[in-house]
């Protein structure tokens, strides 16, 4: 350690000559990985609002049967109430909802966020490969938000503003048949931008993770959660272009009178639904993969344990990625697939629960016997394993062709994929914040009001959620403003578990106020032996460019990462 | 960053960018042999196509009914000349298909077709059908168009169409391209 604090002083007097550019230039032209790591969690928090607004009237809404909100969001918007104006609204609402919160708060957070904050850290490299790259990736993605924000106050259904296709895009609907206006344009060109924001993210972590690593820092060395961004970077890589080229179809059937979803020129709007999964299965995976990284580290940290099983845990990760491209269809099964496909697709579904319980088993396998302490990391990190594994039992339900006949766009899905998504993957986001926060601000944040943030939004999104079970079994479609009267009790208790989730954003960001308020100073690592990643060797915040010579890395005989030289 | 590992980057990085292109391809490939692969395998309900009948006769008779649309934009009638029929497998059967020109210019069509349940797709052979090419009608001209076809004995072989008693065959004319661009 002292070592450390060593290369750290002459660190700061070789930087004293050149101090970080400061106001706005530092960040409009960020370079640093810090500081774009910095800007990508500001957008994804500011996402991550958006979305829950957005999620909070729709909960609203679907609080009793009838249409109560949405015409008055409608009238204000638009200055226009009618019925069908506020139906529209409710679709691009929900549309709006999941795009924000799958491409500008999850994936922004976790690989834009902690990707480019921890990955060079964790590996012993001076930043990311290609700086100038990940700058054009987080301002793409701004551009890319901008334009969706944009398509919500455009025609997109004739006479209706914004587009009310759902995250999925299926034509005919987003086709000039169903969205002949602008709105639909709109989408498409932003999911465009972020797909390429993210393509030129992954590059640049596939080459820092492959190319930068300090000597030492083995492959099989790295920590988990840098190999689970790797395998995220490969992902994106290889899905994301055929979301480009299926929305550039889509674009050039809509403008070029191309014919790629169109039958009346020879082609198949279901096409579309096959490329899209093709992409949409793997995409799953981007936004939960990193999130298995961060609860190894933290479940590791807490328990004062190596995490167990490493080996498996690697090949898990790349058992999920590579078995993640082979199970689109069963996003498909009600299309009228031949029998031995839905069987094909049945198996590989089911499979993927073998190597997800490998890491669920290792994390429980990590915690047993171990020094657990309960610090708020800790607890978002088990919350994170509870609901996950919940949502992931729920999806082996439903990768049953048969029983998805009768669940396919039920509010049963809806619970499945929240469970793995609204919880498994945001609660994952929240434990690697609360483990990251002192490092990354050399702030502490007040323990007590994380833990309450915490108790709230568990309660609260499980009050959602589960009940949400009862009424997709009790076969309520998604997707649809109003519902009948049967369902009234379990849509009334799901919104309730929304407002109390809402409270518990609103503690959140109270949390983060009077962090920076206090201004209680962090030490270098504030959460004790267990966190024996290169980070922690660091001072909190870690200086403007660290690991300027790659240090050696040594590994002492409880696993820590002990930096030497350098600089 | 010396040298060497600039390079190094540069090249990890001009390979990923050939996979991300790679992927882009992919995906218009897929676009491209997908209709290919349906019709060669009979899925989402793609008809075969026969020269001639079948050589044998199966034990089984089903059900066959017939379905005709007009999609919107195209001023056509189509019609079956019958509802339904019941054929057994191996025999051939002609349906004639009546349609009308109801534009005062002329029109060309397309017909897009299916069979449902789709799974009997890969038993369904056509031997003669509207479908194989454009058609072409005058204004007020009508004509009537014979689909020649037969159900392949061999679907008795096949466990999931065990349960099938009736297959529907449905067209749906769609204006020809050009004619649809022309009068928009």
């Amino acid at each position: 350690m002292t070592t450390v604090s060593g290369f750290v002083s002459s660190d700061a007097e070789k930087h004293a000559a050149h101090t970080p550019p400061t106001g706005l230039r530092r960040y409009l032209f960020a370079t640093n990985h810090k500081d774009i790591g910095t800007l990508y969690l500001c957008f994804a928090i500011m996402a991550g609002v958006i979305g829950s607004l957005l999620s909070i009237a729709i909960r609203a809404e679907l609080m009793s049967p009838g249409m109560h909100v949405f015409p008055v969001i409608s009238a204000i918007m638009s200055g226009d109430g009618s019925d069908g104006a506020a139906r529209n609204l409710y679709n691009v609402f929900f549309s709006a909802h999941a795009l924000v919160m799958i491409f500008f708060m999850v994936m922004p957070a976790m690989m834009g966020g902690f990707g480019n904050w921890f990955v060079p850290l964790m590996i012993g490299a001076p930043d990311m490969a290609f700086p100038r790259l990940n700058n054009l990736s987080f301002w793409l993605l701004v551009a890319s938000f901008c334009m969706l924000v944009s398509s919500m106050f455009v025609e997109g259904s004739p006479g209706m503003n914004g587009f009310g296709g759902g995250w999925v895009l299926y034509p005919p609907f987003s086709s000039t048949m169903g969205t002949p206006g602008p709105a639909g344009d709109f989408i498409i060109l932003s999911l465009h931008l972020a797909g390429a924001s993210s393509i030129v993210g992954a590059i640049n972590f596939i080459a820092t993770i492959f190319n930068m690593r300090a000597p030492g820092m083995t492959l099989f060395r790295m920590p988990l959660f840098v190999w689970s961004v790797l395998a995220t970077a490969f992902l994106l890589l290889l899905a994301l272009p055929v979301l480009a080229g299926a929305l550039t179809m889509l674009l050039t059937d809509r403008n070029f009178h191309t014919s790629f979803f169109d039958p009346a020129g020879g082609g198949d709007p279901l096409l579309f639904q096959h490329l899209f999964w093709f992409f949409g299965h793997p995409e799953v995976y981007i936004l939960i993969l990193p999130g298995f990284g961060m609860i190894s580290q933290i479940v590791s940290t807490f328990s004062r344990k190596p995490v167990f099983g490493y080996m498996g845990m690697v090949l898990a990760m790349l058992t999920i990625c590579a078995l993640g491209f082979v199970v689109w269809a069963h996003h498909m099964f009600v299309t009228g697939i031949p029998l031995a496909e839905q069987e094909f697709f049945v198996i590989t579904t089911m499979a993927i629960a073998v190597p997800t319980g490998v890491k669920v088993f290792s994390w429980i396998a990590t915690m047993w016997g171990g020094s657990i302490a309960m610090r708020p990391p800790m607890l978002w990190a088990i919350g994170f394993i509870f609901v996950f594994t919940v949502g992931g039992v729920t999806g082996v339900v439903l990768a049953n062709a048969s029983l998805d006949r009768q669940l396919h766009d039920t509010y049963y899905v809806v619970a499945h994929f929240h469970f793995t998504m609204s919880l498994g993957a945001v609660f994952s986001i929240f434990a690697g914040f609360y483990y990251w926060f002192p490092k990354m601000t050399g702030y502490l944040y007040n323990e007590r009001l994380a833990k309450l943030h915490f108790w709230l939004t568990f309660a609260g999104i499980n009050i959602v959620f589960l009940p949400q079970h009862f009424l997709g079994f009790a076969g309520m479609p998604r997707r649809q403003v109003d519902y009948a009267d049967a369902f009234t009790l379990w849509n009334f208790v799901s919104s309730i578990g929304a407002f109390i989730a809402g409270i518990g954003t609103l503690v959140f960001l109270y949390l983060l106020y009077e962090a920076f308020a206090a201004k209680r100073v962090a030490a270098a690592n504030p959460w004790g032996e267990g966190a024996t990643t290169l980070e922690w060797t660091l001072p909190s915040p870690p200086p403007f460019h660290q690991f300027e010579t790659p240090p050696a890395i040594r590994f002492d005989g409880a696993g820590a990462a002990v930096a030497e030289g350098g600089h | 960053m010396d040298a060497l590992a600039t390079r190094r980057n540069r090249t990890l990085a001009l390979a990923s960018v050939g996979a991300a292109v790679g992927m882009l391809g992919f995906a218009y490939a897929a676009a491209t042999f997908y209709s290919a692969f349906c019709r060669a395998f009979g899925l989402y309900g793609a008809t075969q196509v026969a020269s001639k009948g079948s050589e044998s006769v199966g034990g089984r008779t089903l059900t066959v009914l017939f379905d005709a649309n007009v999609a919107p934009g195209l001023d056509w009638r189509l019609e079956p000349e019958t509802a339904s029929l019941k054929l057994r497998t191996g025999k051939t059967a002609t349906v004639y298909f009546r349609a009308q020109n109801l534009s005062g210019q002329p029109l060309a069509a397309n017909a897009l077709f299916n069979v449902t349940p789709e799974i009997s797709g890969p038993w369904f052979d056509k031997i003669q059908c509207f479908c194989f090419q454009e058609q072409r009608l005058g204004p007020h001209e009508s004509a009537e168009w014979p689909v020649v076809f037969f159900l392949d004995p061999k679907l008795e072989t096949d466990a999931s169409m065990a349960g099938v008693e009736a297959i529907t065959l449905s067209y749906t004319l769609f204006a020809a391209r050009d004619d649809a661009r022309s009068t928009q």
